[in-house]
Parts: C-alpha cells; structure tokens; sequence
C-alpha cells in the first residue's frame, strides 16, 4: 500500500494584515482584561492628581507670601495669573510621562517576568503588536487620569480653565507619538538591559528639571535651557498651560505643535527601530528567555 | 528518656546574640547594592529641583520675601532640605519598616525565621536599627550633595536640633512596628504605603510651613506629632517660626515617642496572633 505524501506548501500561519490586527485586538484586550483585575488603579486614579501637584502648589504659596507680594515676580516670569493651573498642568504632564515609562517601558519586561514572553515570540504574528496592544489601554486610561485630573483641579484646586477644549485635545493629540515613542524605545532598551530602574529615573528626572513643570524655563541658567529645548516634554507643557489656562488661541501653541510633530516623528521611528534591533538580537543571543 | 533540657535556653545574651545576627544581616544585604544608596543619596537632587527654580520664580533679587512672612526665614532652599532629609525617615519607616515582614515573607523565610526561639519583637527591632543606621548615613550623604547644589546653611544649634530629633525617629521607628505587622496582614500594600508615605509627608510640612494649609485640613497636620519634630528641628537649626515653643515641641515629642513604641508593638503582637490564629503566615 502506497504510503500518502503530504507536501506543506506554505507555512501552518499566514500572516498578512488582518492576521497582525487580528493579533493586536487580541493583545489590547488580554491587557484591558488584567487591568481591570486589579482595581487599586481606581484609588490612584482619584487620589493622585490632587495630591502630586498638591505639594508644590503649597510650596507656591509659601513662596508668595501672606500678602501675596512673591505672586508679583511670579506674574512677571510667567506672564500667567494662575500659578495653581500652572503647577497643576506641568506635573500632570510630568506623572503621564513617569507612569508610561513605568507602564509600556516595562510592558515586555513583565512578560518575560510572567514567563509568557517566549511562547508568544514563537507565534507567527506581527511582534511589534505585543507593544503596541499593551499601550492602548495604557493610552486609555491615561486619558481617564488627564480628564479627572482636569475636573478635580477645577473642583478642589480652583483652576479656571479658560482656553480651549478642542486645542487642549490637539495637544494632547500632538504630544501622543513623542510620549509613548519614548515609551516603546524604553521598552526595548528595558528588555536588553533587564533590571533598568535607574533608566527611568534619569529620564523622568530629566523631565523634572529641564522641563519646567513648576517654573518658567526662562529661570533655568543659560547651560540648562538648550537642554531643555531638547526635550519633547517642555513643548507639550508650554502648549498645554497656553491651551488650557489662556485664550490665546491656536496661533499661540502653532510652534509647539509643530515641534512636537517632528519630535513624534522622531521617537516613534526610534522606538520602531529599536524594538526590530532587540528582535533581531533577542533571536541570535536568546535573550528573551534570559532573566 | 527524658530530659529537662532545652536545646536553646533564650538568655538575654542569646537575644542580643540574635540582634547582632540580624542587623549585620540587614546591612550586609543593604551594601551589597550600592546603587540603591546613590540613588536614596541623589534622587532628592531631582525632586527639589522644581521647588529651587520655582523658588527663584518668586524671589525679588534672590531673597524670597514671601516665603519668610510664614516660616521666619528667606531661606527656603534650606527650609526644605532639611525637610527633605527627615522626609527620608519617613519614606524608609513606611517602605523599609512597611515591608521588612513581607519581604522575608516573599523571600521564603519569615516561617522559618518565625520558629527561632527569640521574641518576635525582636526581628523587627533589628530591622528598625539597621534601617536607622542606613537612612542616617544617606540622609547625611544626601545633605552634603544637596547643600553643596542648592546651599544648605544652619544658623542654629546643630546638637540642639539632634536631640529634638532623636525622640521624633524613634516614636517613628515604633510606628513602623505596627505598620509593618498592618503590612503583613494585607500583603499587597503598594498603594496604601505609597500614598501613606507622600500624604504624611505633605501634612507634616516637610516641604513647607504647615500654616499654608487650608483651615480645614491644618487640624490634620497639627495632631501628626512628626510635624512638631520637623518644625522644633528646623526652629533649632535654622531659627525658623514655631508653631509651639521648642520645649513644648519637645515634650510632645517625648510623649509620642513612648506612646508609639507602647502601642506599635501592641498591634503587631495582636496582628501575629491573628496571623497566626489563621495560618496566613506562609501565604502569599
């Protein structure tokens, strides 16, 4: 009897486009799912936007005074009356940019920890979907924290907003590719590099210095500010205090926006890069396996 | 047979014997990453950096004039170091106090170490020394570093303001006996610790004169007996406003500093027993 012959022409998975979406909707899901397993995020959800900006918001009013003269100087630097909206904004931006560095930063990481990184690595789909599915219900409940952040501050901290709804979601719109660019290319570095704590706090201590989160960068010493100018960060605080507390328009925060277009630009490309460049090397070292 | 021997016969030498083993323990395993102290040595660099910039954005010809009509000094940087070097005491007591247990407990060695015939007490006494020791040499290191960026000049009496420390840390330290056993109870405490840590910090003023609170959450910051520690140390070193006079500050300080290390290890010997009475001691 003729043993029968099977000829595999192609391999068992095909992938294409549909099959990379489908694997990413598969991904963003599983990720929605853990988070909501563990509900303690509701708690910092509310507690934190008050509370984090609450301590410098104090400082500043120490800072200006009992008859308000140290509020004068301030108004002259910053050419804002609202020092609260001020502080408030620029350490939101701040805690958004420190949680995506903790959170899609370690996203591979935890997965390698979990023991569930390899096996998923062997599947023939799209692999920058692992990342790119583990950020959006980052990205989503990023957006949660920054529209409760708003509430609580007009609620609890007095903060009028004046600007514009519509160029507050522009800027947020603009300062997504940089933020979470950064975010993929830390990830990448964070799977090399293993136990990268320290990556993350020169980072978002860099964020904290440079970028003006409770100050002008006018204040900065003239070495510092070319820094700074470096830094996606202090465009999207800029654009967001203008959007937000003034009614200046769009003309004012054109320059911001376009900056931060370009800077977009700029990380997620290096954050692509950088992730093939930790694939390609994670498969000829084995390093994905590797604690 | 039978014998009226015991293998261990606990003596007070042993329990000290046991305290050593358990402090040189601790420091060995706190040395052996020394990049945990560089970072507890100049992460406050980063963190205080906004308030030195904000600082200036207030200050008419580098003299913040506002700033001195609350805390009696125009010094803000130094009002704030300071604040920020007992600050360290605070966050190592509610992390490193918080989890001493449940880290022994991750590790796999709280059971066995729970059997050893000494008083339980007594493992996190060592714990509170070590912690002690290694906080007061990073806070010191971190006010070096800190002084030399941002200025850091005491104008008062430096063993005065010691002294008015010594009864705050340790009342701190019995605190964290309770903390700890609270933290041992729940296992996952992340959130509570980190949110404990940073409010108590706010309410205790290490970052500015608690007279800047509202009305109604200054009655908060008055009965956390830290804020009169913080606020004698700095009317000592730094010739700041008091909320109280220093001696009265001080007696406050003695009076908690009893009344934790009384009550901290009654809760924890209440929470072992119900650790135990459970059998949660093993589980994760």
């Amino acid at each position: 009897m003729a043993t029968p012959t099977i000829t595999l022409t192609g391999s068992l998975g095909r992938a294409n486009v549909f099959t990379a979406l489908r694997a990413l909707g598969a991904v963003m899901k599983r990720e929605w799912m853990i988070f909501l397993r563990y509900p303690s995020w509701v708690i910092s959800l509310f507690i934190w936007p008050i509370i984090f900006p609450l301590s410098y918001v104090l400082t500043a009013q120490a800072l200006s005074g009992r008859d308000g003269s140290g509020m004068a100087q301030f108004q002259a630097a910053t050419g804002l009356h609202d020092y609260i909206g001020y502080i408030a904004i620029g350490t939101t931006i701040w805690m958004w940019q420190n949680v995506v560095l903790w959170n899609v930063g370690f996203s591979l990481r935890n997965e390698q920890l979990r023991g569930t990184l390899e096996s998923n690595w062997l599947s023939p789909t799209w692999r920058f979907a692992y990342l790119l599915g583990s950020s959006a219900p980052q990205l989503l409940s990023m957006l949660m924290f920054l529209a409760v952040s708003a509430i609580e501050f007009a609620l609890f901290l007095g903060v009028r907003f004046q600007g514009s709804l519509w160029l507050v979601l522009l800027t947020i719109l603009a300062a997504i590719p940089s933020v979470y660019g950064l975010g993929f290319a830390f990830a990448s570095v964070v799977i090399t590099a293993k136990e990268a704590n320290a990556f993350v706090f020169l980072v978002r201590g860099m964020v904290m210095i440079f970028c003006g989160i409770t100050f002008p960068i006018s204040i900065l010493p003239g070495w510092m500010q070319p820094i700074a100018a470096w830094l996606p960060q202090t465009y999207i605080i800029d654009a967001m205090r203008s959007a937000a507390l003034s009614t200046n328009g769009l003309s004012a925060i054109a320059g911001d926006l376009k900056i931060l277009a370009l800077f977009g630009l700029f990380w997620l490309t290096v954050g692509y890069l950088l992730f093939n460049w930790m694939e390609r090397r994670a498969r000829r070292t084995g390093a994905i396996g590797q604690y | 047979m039978k014998s009226d021997l015991l293998l261990s016969q606990p003596t007070n030498a042993s329990h000290l014997r046991a305290l050593f083993a358990i402090v040189r323990k601790d420091w060995k395993q706190y040395w052996r990453y020394p990049l945990n102290a560089v970072s507890t040595v100049f992460q406050p660099v980063i963190w205080l950096a906004p308030v030195y910039f904000m600082g200036k954005a207030f200050s008419v010809n580098g003299q913040a004039l506002g700033f001195a009509q609350y805390s009696g000094t125009s010094d803000f940087m130094s009002f704030i170091i300071l604040g920020a070097v007992l600050g360290n005491f605070i966050n190592a007591v509610f992390w490193g106090m918080g989890y001493a247990l449940k880290n022994d407990m991750d590790a796999g060695v709280m059971e066995s170490n729970w059997l050893t015939p000494i008083p339980r007490l007594l493992i996190l006494i060592g714990r509170s020394l070590t912690n002690l020791f290694v906080t007061a040499i990073t806070s010191l290191g971190m006010l070096v570093v800190c002084g030399l960026i941002f200025g850091f000049r005491p104008t008062g009496d430096v063993w005065a303001a010691v002294g008015a420390i010594v009864p705050m840390l340790i009342g701190l330290y019995g605190f964290g006996f309770a903390f700890a056993a609270v933290v041992l109870r729940m296992r996952e405490a992340n959130t509570m610790v980190d949110m404990s840590a940073f409010l108590v910090q706010i309410f205790s003023g290490t970052d500015f004169p608690v007279t800047v609170l509202p009305k109604w959450l200054l009655p908060i910051a008055l009965i956390l007996p830290l804020t009169y520690g913080i606020d004698a140390a700095r009317g000592l070193l730094l010739r700041t406003n008091t909320l109280l006079s220093i001696g009265l500050e001080v007696a406050l300080l003695i009076v908690f500093m009893f009344l934790m290390l009384w009550l901290g290890s009654w809760i924890f010997y209440r929470v072992e027993r119900r650790v135990r009475t459970l059998g949660t001691l093993g589980q994760h």
